[in-house]
């Protein structure tokens, strides 16, 4: 797929000039993550010996990945990490963080938790210990303990990190208002395209104001080849009666996973959607295996349903709305599972 | 999602169809595992720099300024530099040495957006002459309060600060837009809050060599070019100095600091909004670079001055300085015996004879006010300035060290050379007298590039030329 992305960036190209109001900031001003990971760079030929550039290094690594979808910045995020861990191998709290956040962008979540109790021993009042933290119990089922380590994170640093984090939390648990009161508070933190783009992204889905037509979505694939927004294009695509196309750009979807560290819940549903059940039920069960949480327990719910397993399906799928998550698609596999036992 | 599916309902009959269909194709997995930004700078509510002087044309006054979200290219579009609207900016005074603020200044803004209306996304629409221009569409306005304790009272309501400065074609003088903002407080003082070109001059490498390297690649200003949104406060000595008497209790301590309001996760039936919380705070300069480290500068940020004392990682780095062992190791200047009972001094106490400290003068401690109770006294990081100095008539850049009272750590003026100040405290110029030679070059950046004003806020104007362009 790699062949396709001269193509994608002359889309974004015309993108950038066919659409100033998605596109002027991030066509006029430098990204502060490259920037950041140019004076690093710098910084580290001067003194290759200084632990604590190479873990900032490593850190900007992994967010370049997030916002860019290119999964080589992971390959250097391990880099600049283990090089700053042999540097200063105890107590190397930013290199922590930056293992954490590298681990839950690999969908490792154990791990990360790991690295962040450990960044978090060390730096007890860092916010992005603390962000590590969340990330991880979240994702591990460890609501409570999420909780307590997100308060945390606000208290010691009010900003876009904390901020999107406590909409999520709201989100999961069906407060819509306050997700999005908190990611407005986020948008009017955020002090780079990339942030506000976030920010912007999820306020219109929480007003369900995204725009799903054809058009738009292969822009967005374009512009950034993200695994959402490939499905979000195969969908259009779909519902525009060419099967064919979507099954493609869901294809595409699942590898660019791979390539950026997705599991077997993504496997799973993608899986269920495309009609392999037993598929789709041993990976669910192995990410069950894995962590139980309201997004494993919807995966497995849906992928016994898809299994003609309807019944069992309904514990999972209780505890995946136990929080008060309503989201649209957890709603539709309840409705279709509910639907069919009635 | 009800909302969601009310909106849904509403589209009417259309949209009937479009749910059947949803349930054919897939979910847009990828959302299951929200990837939020993790590492997001703040510059908004950072503090970079505190100064605080005798104002050399009246010297009656001293004028305070505090500078906010460094490093900002003057080019920045199309949002450029606004200051936070959840955000207190606070300068705060403390002169009967508790290390608790009796008077803060404190600053709240708010965002006028008329780009919408205009439909642009431009900041100004053509030329701007006049802070009142109606080509100038984003404006910010800010309150001022003063508070002390029990008392609270509004210096300045809906004062304009000065915008960012976006290019010589937008802004042909901005000169005039500043003279503009600077707005006149009661009790005969003066504040100005808007972009000014950044005065602090360094090489930021300095650190970077001093902490492995040499000193080969310095005299570079890595700031040059660079704006910062600052805040300056001119007022009477005797609004400042303790019983409003700059005669018999000249000192005066300084710091900066910033709160933004948080969120409560769980707030029961209240709404969810948090207390304000500090996250950037502002005294001495280059304290995280000369003195704190990782773990420390997290919660150094978060730390009240009235705490300082009882952090004891915070103690021991000033009395063992990291980088005076450093430079030892890497120029063999043998590192001053610990404790740095004189770095306390600079630091922590403000340099006077009546704390036991090793410095034979009584400059700039609350502890020389005639008023101040010696046991309230709490030891804190800020920085501290004795009002009664006279203004030198040929200040030299290496202040006190220079044989020039009137310099930091005695307050911080504008052309201060703080850098090399510090390094040669570090390796103990204040204990003997003496500046150690084989660092006296220290960065070679001697002066900032841009010259500053005579008259208040003395800052030079905001750049409008790209850096990369210089």
């Amino acid at each position: 797929m790699w062949k396709v992305l001269p193509l994608l960036a002359a889309l974004f190209a015309v993108a950038a000039c066919a659409s100033p109001q998605a596109a002027t900031p991030a066509a006029t001003q430098t990204s502060s993550l490259q920037r950041n990971a140019e004076s690093l760079q710098a910084k580290l030929r001067r003194t290759p010996e200084d632990a604590a550039a190479w873990a900032g290094l490593g850190v900007t690594q992994v967010e370049l990945a997030r916002v860019t979808f290119d999964p080589q910045h992971y390959a250097r995020a391990e880099k600049a990490l283990t090089e700053s861990l042999r540097l200063k191998p105890e107590g190397n709290g930013e290199a922590y963080i930056g293992r954490g956040a590298l681990a839950n962008a690999r969908h490792d979540f154990a791990a990360a938790r790991e690295w962040g109790r450990r960044a978090a021993t060390v730096l007890p009042d860092n916010a992005a210990a603390q962000g590590v933290l969340v990330d991880a119990l979240t994702q591990l089922g460890d609501d409570a303990g999420a909780s307590v380590a997100l308060q945390r994170m606000l208290d010691l640093r009010p900003g876009v990190a904390s901020f999107t984090r406590a909409a999520y939390h709201f989100e999961l648990r069906g407060r819509l208002d306050e997700a999005r009161g908190a990611l407005e508070r986020a948008l009017e933190t955020a002090s780079s395209p990339d942030e506000a783009e976030f920010c912007r992204l999820h306020l219109d889905k929480l007003a369900g104001r995204t725009d799903e037509s054809v058009e738009t979505t292969r822009q967005l694939a374009a512009r950034a080849s993200s695994p959402e927004h490939l499905v979000r294009y195969g969908k259009a695509l779909d519902e525009a009666g060419q099967p064919v196309e979507a099954r493609a750009q869901f294809d595409l979807a699942l590898q660019q996973l791979r390539a950026l560290g997705g599991d077997d819940l993504t496997a799973a549903l993608i899986a269920a959607d495309h009609g392999d059940p037993a598929e789709a039920l041993r990976y669910a069960e192995k990410e069950w295996g894995k962590r139980q949480s309201v997004f494993t327990a919807d995966a497995l719910a849906w992928a016994l349903h898809v299994n003609g397993r309807s019944a069992e399906a309904v514990p999972y799928s209780d505890r995946a709305v136990s929080l008060g998550w309503r989201d649209p698609d957890v709603l539709r596999h309840r409705e279709a599972i509910l639907g069919s036992l009635r | 999602m009800p909302s969601n599916n009310k909106q849904r309902l509403r589209r009417g009959a259309i949209a009937a169809a479009v749910v059947a269909v949803a349930a054919a194709i897939p979910a847009a997995q990828a959302s299951s595992h929200r990837e939020a930004p993790l590492i997001a700078a703040d510059p908004a509510v950072d503090n970079t720099d505190v100064y605080a002087f005798t104002s050399p044309d009246r010297p009656d006054t001293v004028t305070l300024v505090a500078n906010w979200f460094g490093l900002q290219e003057p080019n920045g579009g199309p949002n450029y530099y606004p200051w936070a609207t959840d955000a207190r900016y606070d300068v705060n005074v403390d002169a009967d040495g508790d290390a608790v603020p009796d008077k803060t200044f404190r600053f709240t803004f708010s965002t006028d957006d008329r780009r919408g209306k205009a439909n642009t996304f431009l900041y100004n629409n053509g030329p701007v002459t006049s802070i009142n221009d109606d080509n100038l569409l984003f404006r910010q306005n800010y309150d001022l309060e003063l508070i002390e304790p029990g008392k609270t009272t509004k210096l300045v309501k809906g004062g304009r600060a000065a915008p960012s400065n976006t290019g010589p074609a937008s802004f042909p003088n901005f000169g005039a837009i500043r003279d503009q903002a600077t707005t006149k407080i009661p009790g005969g003082g003066q504040v100005y809050a808007g972009p000014s070109e950044d005065s602090f001059f360094l090489d930021l490498r300095v650190f970077d060599l001093l902490y492995g390297g040499n000193l080969k690649e310095v005299n570079q200003d890595t700031l040059m070019g660079y704006n910062v949104n600052t805040i300056a406060i001119q007022v009477p000595k005797t609004m400042l100095a303790l019983k409003g008497d700059p005669k018999r209790n000249p000192v005066i301590g300084v710091w900066s600091d910033t709160e933004r309001r948080t969120l409560k996760l769980d707030p029961g039936k209240a709404t969810p909004q948090g207390n304000f919380v500090q996250v950037s705070r502002l005294g001495n300069p280059l304290v995280n670079e000369v003195v704190s480290s990782a773990p420390l500068k997290d919660a150094f940020n978060g730390l009240e001055p009235v705490n300082d004392a009882k952090v004891q990682a915070l103690l021991d780095r000033v009395n063992d300085p990291e980088l005076a062992r450093l430079i030892q190791t890497i120029y063999g200047i043998p590192a001053p015996k610990t404790p740095r009972a004189d770095l306390v001094e600079i630091f922590l106490t403000g340099i006077t004879t009546k704390a036991g400290g090793p410095i034979k003068a009584d400059l700039n401690s609350q502890l020389n006010n005639a008023d101040v109770d010696p046991k309230r006294f709490q030891p804190s990081e800020m920085l501290r300035l004795n009002m009664s100095t006279p203004v030198s008539k040929n200040p030299n850049r290496l202040g006190v060290l220079g044989g020039d009272l009137q310099g930091f750590p005695n307050g911080r003026r504008l052309t201060d050379d703080v850098v090399d100040i510090e390094i040669q405290a570090v390796v103990g110029a204040a204990l003997t007298g003496k500046l150690v030679p084989a660092l006296a070059k220290g960065d070679r950046v001697n002066a900032n590039d841009v010259r500053f004003g005579d008259r208040f806020p003395y800052v030079g104007l905001p750049s409008n030329r790209a850096v990369n362009s210089r």
